[in-house]
């Protein structure tokens, strides 16, 4: 209690520095009812919902509301990446690798009215998970993009059918082997790859582990001391599965012409399947850009290559709608995959596992059992009756007392920033671009351990529930995105923020060919020779008026220390590239609370 | 020292890093200096010892890797059909002991460098280790009740239990990691962590008060705009010296949240050791004749392992200059999650992996520290036995090698699980091949070399107490392949 007496010290002293400067200023915030109310709500609201405030979206937010701010966004039409990719394959002047797919990225989101579905998104595909880090992947950016701009599509729509669309992309397909994965045949000693049935269950939907409505676990012994877990599946249940996500091959494949017991049965259509003409390039082809389909699906052959055979463990849960939980002999491909999809989106975890993985992506690491409770009852019923819209699930995560009140947040709320999320925001808080418009950083792994759907496995780049050793572990913090912040990548990320600032500017002609992304220095430059007034202005952009008063001071002193005297005529700009450096690399930053 | 006496006295070197830890404080680059001004003063090199875990990320497929050559070939083969290698292209291996069934074996064609330190006695094959939280056979599996590791079959799972090796208990923490709790105390240098990771994070590392050091194959990067190669910032007037004390003054303030204090911490440590590391791998620049092993085996560029192992051997000649004593580092190789395409990708695989071990220790032997440094390898399981079309699904138990000059070499230890396809006694049902040596002796017998005390043992391994009884194929705390340190 004495902690949350301090903290709430803290924020009465910190609030005094944003009520003299909105004095200084003279501009009163006009609000919604439902808020923001004051320019500092609104850019923390802007920090977990888009890739970083600016100035003019404070603004827009504050006349705005939340809510007027959300049915924008909600009906804001997608920044799409394929055209980008595909009008460059069209064009041929350049080639066309996952350096120009991170490229378009970078573009929507630093640069796209969608901001809020840009960012589920991005959060989607560290939950959904495919990666350029696979040999069949690697050499194909239209494929992962046309699966992002999938993500985006269905950002606000509902799980069951991102879960379906997301399951026959022939990108997930590849990634974790259910494409042409086929049913068992005893005399090959073949039986279903069971990569995918194990990962939708335990990355995607439900977790190993039997969960409470509020993401706790369940309790499989009120007896014994302590929590014993009761876990969600087990093998027959994966078995199930992998027999289910069975027959499935490209949308562009010549279809069976006998039956499989026939000597001229054409198998060699399934196994050289093509994803499309020899003479297109294939990062045009319709196969990798369309669900995939059962092979033999409408032809009298049926779906040759889908285990129909057999009784399917799938999931049992109270409730279920399968008796047991198993799905019956029989069906084909496409009926026992609507069954298995439906089975995994009703199992009562999916509501509180996605929400707390989509919580820790945009608000903090640790919710509160009552935050994800709340969060998953959204996912249970929007209002409306209906379960699985993400919409009505993003909403709740955002506008949660929890996360929109840091005075009843727990002492420990708010996270430790996405690498690349850090990156965002400065470019978008000091309107960065290129002097052609174009964005050259295509390999960001390299200095922030993080590239959109370039993690090193399916567990994306940090797990949910990593814990840094020492003191965070010790207070039973999660803390994912610590797991990538190793010394190497502390220096590099730390290097390359001084890059973008201190040589990455507008109008440096020492940028020469090279033409990054430059950050616009100018505005506040005009700024410089009033020190607090800078710092004020950083302290709303960056840290939602946060900042500590030693902080504060720490900045003012050093930036007015900066002088003509002992800088040469370009003090004033590098009284704004010191503060942004130190403030960008600072602990107090670095966590978002 | 009894545990909770060493567990003090660490705490306390602890707190003594932490004080020189703070800003200005330039503990590890005087230590450096003195060490290098008077390199007799420590007496570390007849007691040096170092582990390399070569982690294979994915789960290898080792029933292609070390194939039997004799009769049983025929049941190999009409198991894994396709899969199989031919028999004729298998490197025959000769031991002069095990496995403890009987029969002989051959690797995989792209292994010939391993073949080569297996006959001269630096490698040594344990066969179907994997993690268990008591023994058991198929009959036990079958049986309910029987206690099972969680989540078997699943990567992040079982690397896991590889790591820490806990089957028995959730941990955070691995035994590379407990190892450090104890050791880290005997190194001079406290500021350098006993664990280098060039592979990023890792559970196995991770100990309760020791957090390993990341470094890349490349080396250690330093923070340049703070850089004054100068204690305390510089001097007055330096051109970086306000910048860098603004910047630690942020970094040293107080601070509210726990995120905001270890994120601080990570970063003081990082400088300091960063600039450490940095001096002394000037001293030994990978153009050294003695590294020439490494690019005569890749004269054409070296794979990721290698470039990991090169930079381990630079850290290990390093280790005077560092005043290391105990070291433990954490290299991989990825990929070998091969449910498709198996036969093109895993002998690449495979020939990485032999081409760049062999490199490592004979840059090892010329340093006259081969038996001074064992390598071993861990992978989150076996794979399937049977086959999915074109590759392997996830299995449980799988064999590794351990390398050096420390290893009891040209033997294997233990017992090769049937590798028949219908009926096979140590198949747990989808062609999972049940273990018969549990992880934690594996990772016992490699610390019982690297210096644990019997008496630490089961603080560093709880479960180990459980592996015994007829159903392993060897019982107890010690499998036997390496050698009693002299």
């Amino acid at each position: 209690m004495r902690i949350k007496l301090l903290i709430a010290l803290g924020l009465l002293v910190s609030m005094l520095p944003a009520a003299a400067s909105r004095h200084i200023f003279g501009s009163g915030f006009d609000h919604a009812p439902e808020g923001p109310y004051s320019k500092a709500e609104a850019a923390r609201f802007l920090t977990q919902a888009s890739f970083g405030p600016t100035l003019d979206e404070i603004d827009r937010l504050g006349r705005m509301g939340y809510h007027a701010w959300f049915a924008e966004q909600f009906a804001a039409p997608l920044s799409r990446q394929l055209p980008f990719l595909d009008q460059l394959l069209v064009e041929g002047v350049e080639g066309v690798w996952q350096d120009k797919r991170q490229e378009i990225w970078w573009r929507n989101v630093l640069h796209g009215n969608d901001q809020l579905r840009q960012r589920v998104a991005f959060a989607l595909s560290q939950i959904l998970v495919i990666s350029d880090q696979n040999g069949a992947l690697e050499g194909n950016p239209t494929a992962i993009a046309h699966f992002y701009d999938l993500l985006g599509e269905h950002a606000f729509g509902n799980y069951r059918e991102l879960l379906e669309d997301v399951t026959l992309h022939p990108t997930m397909g590849h990634y974790l082997s259910m494409f042409k994965n086929r049913k068992p045949d005893e005399a090959l000693n073949i039986r279903p790859d069971e990569n995918y049935a194990r990962e939708i269950m335990q990355l995607f939907s439900v977790g190993l582990w039997r969960l409470n409505p509020d993401g706790t676990r369940i309790d499989g012994d009120p007896v014994a001391p302590g929590v014993q877990p009761v876990p969600t599946y087990n093998q027959q249940t994966i078995s199930g599965f992998a027999h289910v996500f069975t027959g499935w091959n490209y949308s562009t494949c010549t279809p069976p012409a006998a039956p499989e017991s026939s000597g001229s049965f054409n198998w060699w259509h399934w196994v050289w399947c093509p994803s499309g003409p020899p003479n297109v390039d294939w990062r045009l082809h319709a196969g990798w850009r369309t669900p995939m389909l059962p092979w033999g699906e409408g032809t009298p052959y049926g779906d040759i290559y889908h285990a129909s055979a057999g009784d399917k463990q799938l999931l049992d849960y109270p409730g279920v709608a399968l008796p047991g939980g198993v799905l019956a002999a029989g069906g084909g491909a496409r009926t026992n995959l609507a069954a298995a999809l439906d089975n995994i989106f009703h199992h009562p975890n999916v509501g509180p596992f996605l929400g707390r993985l989509l919580i820790q992506r945009l608000t903090t690491s640790n919710p509160s059992p009552a935050y994800v409770g709340r969060v998953a009852a959204a996912f249970h019923d929007n209002g409306n009756g209906i379960r699985g819209d993400l919409g009505a699930t993003v909403r709740a995560i955002l506008m949660d007392p929890e996360a929109r009140n840091p005075a009843i947040a727990p002492d420990h709320a708010g996270k430790l920033r996405e690498p690349l999320l850090r990156i965002t925001q400065l470019w978008r808080a000091l309107d960065a671009r290129s002097i052609d418009g174009r964005i050259r950083e295509g390999w960001p792994e390299w200095y922030a351990a993080q590239a959109v759907q370039r993690s090193p496995s399916v567990f994306n780049f940090y797990l949910p529930d990593y814990r840094l050793p020492g003191e965070v572990a010790q207070l039973g913090l999660y803390s994912p995105e610590f797991q990538i912040t190793t010394d190497t990548y502390i220096t590099r990320l730390t290097n390359s923020l001084g890059g973008k600032i201190h040589w990455a500017w507008w109008g440096n002609p020492g940028v020469g060919d090279w033409d990054p992304v430059q950050v616009d220095l100018n505005r506040d430059i005009a700024l410089a020779e009033h020190p607090h007034r800078l710092i004020e202005r950083y302290n709303l952009l960056f840290m939602a008026r946060a900042m500590s008063p030693a902080m504060y001071d720490t900045l003012v002193a050093h930036v007015s220390g900066i002088t003509q005297n002992n800088s040469g005529s370009a003090w004033r700009r590098y009284r704004v590239q010191d503060a942004l450096w130190l403030i960008l690399t600072s602990p107090e930053y670095v966590v978002e609370k | 020292m009894s545990r909770s006496n060493r567990r003090e006295f660490l705490q306390r070197s602890l707190c003594a890093l932490a004080g020189s830890a703070a800003f200005g404080s330039m503990f590890g680059k005087l230590a450096l200096a003195q060490s290098a001004a008077n390199p007799g003063r420590m007496l570390l090199g007849s007691d040096y010892r170092a582990l390399v875990c070569i982690y294979l990320f994915g789960g290898n497929d080792c029933y292609n890797t070390i194939v039997p050559r004799d009769g049983a070939y025929a049941e190999y083969a009409q198991t894994r059909t396709n899969l199989a290698v031919p028999q004729s292209d298998l490197l025959p291996l000769t031991a002069l002991s095990g496995p403890d069934n009987g029969g002989l074996f051959g690797l995989h064609p792209e292994m010939a460098a391993i073949q080569q330190m297996f006959h001269e006695g630096r490698a040594a094959i344990v066969a179907n280790v994997g993690p268990l939280v008591r023994p058991v056979n198929k009959a036990l599996y079958n049986q309910p009740g029987t206690l099972l590791p969680a989540q078997l079959y699943s990567h992040s799972d079982q690397t896991v239990l590889w790591q820490t090796p806990r089957a028995d208990a959730t941990t955070r923490t691995g035994w590379g990691g407990r190892l450090a709790d104890i050791f880290s105390a005997s190194n001079v240098n406290q500021v350098l962590s006993m664990n280098v990771s060039l592979q990023g994070d890792n559970v196995f590392q991770a100990g309760e008060d020791v957090a390993p050091y990341f470094m890349s194959a490349e080396g250690v990067e330093e923070i340049d705009l703070i850089r004054t190669d100068l204690p305390n910032c510089g001097p007055n007037g330096h051109w970086n010296r306000r910048r860098c004390l603004s910047f630690h003054a942020l970094l040293n303030q107080s601070h509210q949240h726990p995120f905001e204090r270890a994120f601080a911490e990570k970063t003081r440590r990082t400088i300091e050791t960063s600039a450490e590391v940095t001096a002394a791998l000037a001293l030994h620049p990978e153009s050294d004749a003695v590294f020439q092993p490494f690019r005569d085996a890749f004269p054409d560029g070296m794979p990721h392992l290698a470039r990991q192992l090169l930079m381990i051997a630079r850290m290990i000649r390093a280790r005077f200059d560092l005043q290391m004593s105990r070291q433990l580092f954490f290299a991989g190789l990825g990929g070998f999650d091969t449910h498709d395409r198996q036969l093109d990708d895993h002998p690449q695989l495979l020939a990485t992996l032999s081409r760049s071990v062999k490199a490592f220790y004979d840059v090892l032997e010329a340093m006259a520290l081969s038996d001074s440094v064992t390598t071993f390898t861990g992978s989150e399981f076996g794979r399937t036995l049977t086959n999915n079309g074109d590759g392997t699904d996830h299995g449980w138990g799988g064999h590794h090698f351990v390398f050096g000059g420390g290893v009891n070499g040209q033997r294997i230890f233990g017992r090769m699980p049937s590798l028949a396809l219908n009926d096979n006694p140590d198949d747990a049902g989808w062609g999972q091949i049940i273990p018969t040596l549990a992880v934690d002796q594996y990772a016992a017998t490699l610390a019982s070399w690297y210096g644990l005390a019997d008496a630490d043992r089961d603080d560093i391994f709880p479960n180990l107490v459980h592996m015994n009884g007829p159903i392993l194929s060897i019982e107890g705390p010690d499998l036997g392949f390496m050698q009693t340190p002299g």
